[in-house]
């Protein structure tokens, strides 16, 4: 509860620091001050300590899982501040809004990633989502921008009306909102039809939100078109609380119903495609960013491997490939949004202009690509050994090992630029601090890839 | 009144809310064919609740059972009113930038 | 046949037939002006449940803020039918064919839910929509979501405002 009030507060506070201050290097400190409040309130309440005591009636439910996910999400969004500050003071007038709407959409992230109760489940995404709409369109005067924001809105607008229709006949067959299935009288005469098929409106909707194939349709053009900052915030933070709400709301409701819906199958096939339209996309590409957009719809398809096997190993490494993901990610856009040309011609001859940052670029995506020695290989590994666990679809990890393969000529297509191409590789100014930065990402990322238990072990101690 | 009746109202009409995102091109209409299916959600979250009240009647007579549906009707309410003030102003950026609310003259801006 | 079931069914015809006309309207006042009749007979079904207390938020939220929000951006706008753009014909019907599917999914699986059988809806009676019930169990047990979609609401403000300010 620490974290779900803190952040709405500190979002207020934002809003009203925009009143008094009006340099925007100092917004970015505050933004800063703030989230480094909110992710000690957060630790401190992994460790039972807590601020407000507050009756929340079943509808949150704070354990390990999701308040470690908490810890992870704004830790994340503090590096992200910390490194593309400067680039959302550029992307308009309303930088204190812009750090505002990125607390709310903590709030939340806090919220999804705890929530026992179908409401708080709806509530959680809408307030996640409807600032997201907002950060998309933030660059006004760019019709690619407009036309991101609008088709994210009509699409994230019409998966909640899918979603709410699920939830509806969900509560129509067993009378309550709740996603334990304890009381539910339909075990006793068997699992009810509406419920069925409120479950698969869910798993349309949450396939909509994550940007899982054949539902992704939206992901490129609204990754590409918005602000390469928000970009990178959606892409990585956002994303990865989509997954923690898919597998905390699977992990409560798919097994005892698995006798008449093969989910296993369904999700089966939702992977493949996933993993098949990503990385086979991705390879086409021409521009960095949009290539990014496709890489994020193929590292879904992995992270779906978790709603798949829905084991204690795949709670473990969704936890741990949203940490990896995101580090990398967010990495790789602080790099990008350096760049004047976003294509992959504009990386040639970043190696010998910027050594710093091409050497960085190269450890997040090595990490991307699942290479040993970074976070990202761990990631996959633990996705594919909670495969492995549970005895089924064997076939799955040989597939998802063939599109790992693939996914590694596309990020080596950037370093291959940066090192064996020769150019000027322009850069904006660079600022000691963000090599700094840099160089501390470049380090958590390999001793993870060496130490995964340092995150993991918050799970259980 | 038979609850399949009311099943059967609300998935049409969330039905006909779903061809009409299908069909029409009006970002704007294409909005309100949304707030059509939530609507439809409305209708039977309420019938649904009458259903588990009458239910729990029987065994209880100051039973409250039901009214949680009412409540999150009154959320998808409160949702949908913000989620129009968003809407509505990402359309009109749009309209001043390109003078039109047709969402295929959005695929011309690609490439 | 009784006075509710004969209500039923008009309001059940009335919103069926004007949902169709949001779709089939050229010019997008019609289409507002539809949708208010749907909202109207879904209100109608509400009060036949005894929900009073949402049939008159759904009349006061929906059909007078949100509606007239959509009519205010319209004639702002300035659309009518002439400006109305229209997707070809094969895009039209591939879009009403998976609607339609989409409906008979839905009726097979209504039809074969055997634990909906013989169930019904309490029609006129029951007080669990009255607002004093509802405003009982809104402030303490829901008051958490109730607070939180407070939340809700300032991001929206912040967003119109971050949006629709000129620069």
């Amino acid at each position: 509860m620490n974290a779900i009030i803190l952040s709405a507060i500190l979002g207020v506070i934002m809003m009203f620091s925009g009143i008094w201050v009006n340099n925007k290097a100092t917004l970015r400190w505050i933004a800063l001050a703030g989230l480094l409040v909110l992710l000690i309130s957060n630790i401190a309440e992994m460790y039972g300590y807590r601020i407000w005591n507050v009756n929340v009636h079943n509808m949150l439910y704070f354990d390990r899982f999701g308040l470690l996910f908490n810890s992870v999400a704004i830790g994340s969004t503090f590096i992200f501040v910390a490194l593309s500050g400067s680039d959302i003071n550029r992307v308009g007038k309303y930088a204190a809004e812009y750090y505002t709407l990125i607390f709310f959409v903590l709030t939340g992230i806090t919220i999804i990633s705890v929530y026992t109760s179908l409401l708080m489940l709806f509530l959680g995404i809408e307030i996640m989502s409807i600032p997201l709409y907002i950060l998309t369109g933030s660059d006004k005067r760019n019709l690619k921008s407009n036309e991101a924001s609008l088709k994210y809105f009509l699409m994230g607008a019409f998966s909640t009306g899918l979603m709410l229709m699920g939830i509806t006949l969900i509560y129509g067959a067993t009378g309550s909102f709740s996603i334990e299935v304890l009381n539910n009288p339909a075990i006793a005469q068997g699992v009810s039809f509406l419920e069925i098929t409120g479950m698969l409106f869910l798993l349309v909707s949450m396939a909509f939100k994550v940007s899982a194939a054949p539902f992704h349709f939206w992901t490129p053009d609204v990754y590409d078109g918005a602000p390469g900052v928000f970009t990178s915030f959606m892409a990585t933070v956002v994303k990865a609380a989509a997954f923690i709400a898919f597998v905390k709301l699977f992990d409560a409701r798919m097994s005892y119903s698995s006798a008449v819906v093969d989910w296993k199958m369904l999700l089966c096939i939702l992977i493949i495609a996933t993993l098949l339209i990503g990385n086979i996309t991705a390879v086409f590409q021409q521009s960095v960013k949009r290539m990014l957009a496709y890489s994020s719809i193929a590292q879904a398809g992995f992270m779906l491997f978790a709603v798949f096997s829905m084991n204690e190993m795949a709670k473990e490494g969704i936890i741990f490939y949203a940490v990896s993901y995101s580090l990398a990610t967010i990495g790789v856009f602080a790099v990008l949004l350096k760049m004047k040309d976003f294509t992959f011609e504009g990386y040639n001859g970043l190696a010998k202009s910027q050594p710093v940052l091409a050497f960085a670029n190269t450890v997040f995506l090595l990490s991307l690509a699942g290479i040993p020695l970074t976070a990202g290989f761990f990631a996959k590994y633990f996705m594919l050994a909670s495969v492995i666990q549970t005895g089924h679809y064997l076939w799955m990890v040989i597939v998802a090992v063939l599109f790992a393969a693939v996914s590694v000529y596309y990020y080596f297509r950037v370093i291959q630029a940066m090192y064996f191409k020769t150019g000027e590789g322009e850069t904006e100014n660079i600022h000691p601090g963000f090599k700094t930065g840099l160089i501390i990402l470049t380090v958590i990322i390999i001793l993870l890839g060496v130490a995964p238990n340092l995150i993991i072990n918050f799970l259980y101690f | 009144m038979p609850i399949q009746y009311y099943i059967g109202l609300a998935a049409t009409l969330f039905c006909i809310g779903i061809t009409g995102v299908l069909i029409r091109r009006n970002a704007i209409i294409i909005f309100m064919c949304i707030e059509l299916m939530l609507n439809a959600v409305n209708l039977l979250l309420v019938a649904f609740s009458k259903m588990h009240y009458a239910t729990a009647f029987i065994r209880n007579a100051n039973t409250t059972a039901g009214s949680d549906a009412q409540l999150f009707v009154f959320f998808i309410m409160v949702v949908a009113a913000a989620e129009v003030s968003v809407g509505l102003a990402i359309i009109v950026m749009m309209y001043r930038n390109t003078h039109s609310v047709d969402v295929n003259y959005l695929n011309r801006l690609k490439n | 046949m009784s006075i509710t079931v004969v209500l039923f069914w008009f309001l059940t015809a009335l919103a069926l037939l004007s949902a169709i006309m949001v779709l089939l309207s050229k010019n997008p006042v019609h289409s507002v002006l539809w949708l208010i009749v749907v909202f109207f007979a879904i209100s109608g079904h509400y009060i036949l449940l005894n929900a009073q207390f949402l049939a008159i938020v759904n009349l006061i939220v929906y059909a007078g803020a949100i509606m007239v929000l959509f009519l205010f951006v319209i004639m702002l706008m300035n659309l009518n039918a002439e400006t109305e753009p229209q997707k070809n014909t094969w895009l039209k019907l591939a879009g009403a064919i998976s609607g339609g599917s989409l409906l008979l999914i839905l009726v097979s699986v209504i039809r074969s839910a055997t634990d909906m059988t013989g169930r019904t809806a309490q029609v006129g009676e029951g007080n669990i929509g009255l607002i004093s019930n509802l405003g009982k169990a809104l402030f303490s047990e829901y008051v958490v979501p109730f607070e939180i979609s407070s939340v809700l609401f300032l991001s929206a403000m912040v967003g119109a405002v971050v949006i629709g300010k000129k620069d």
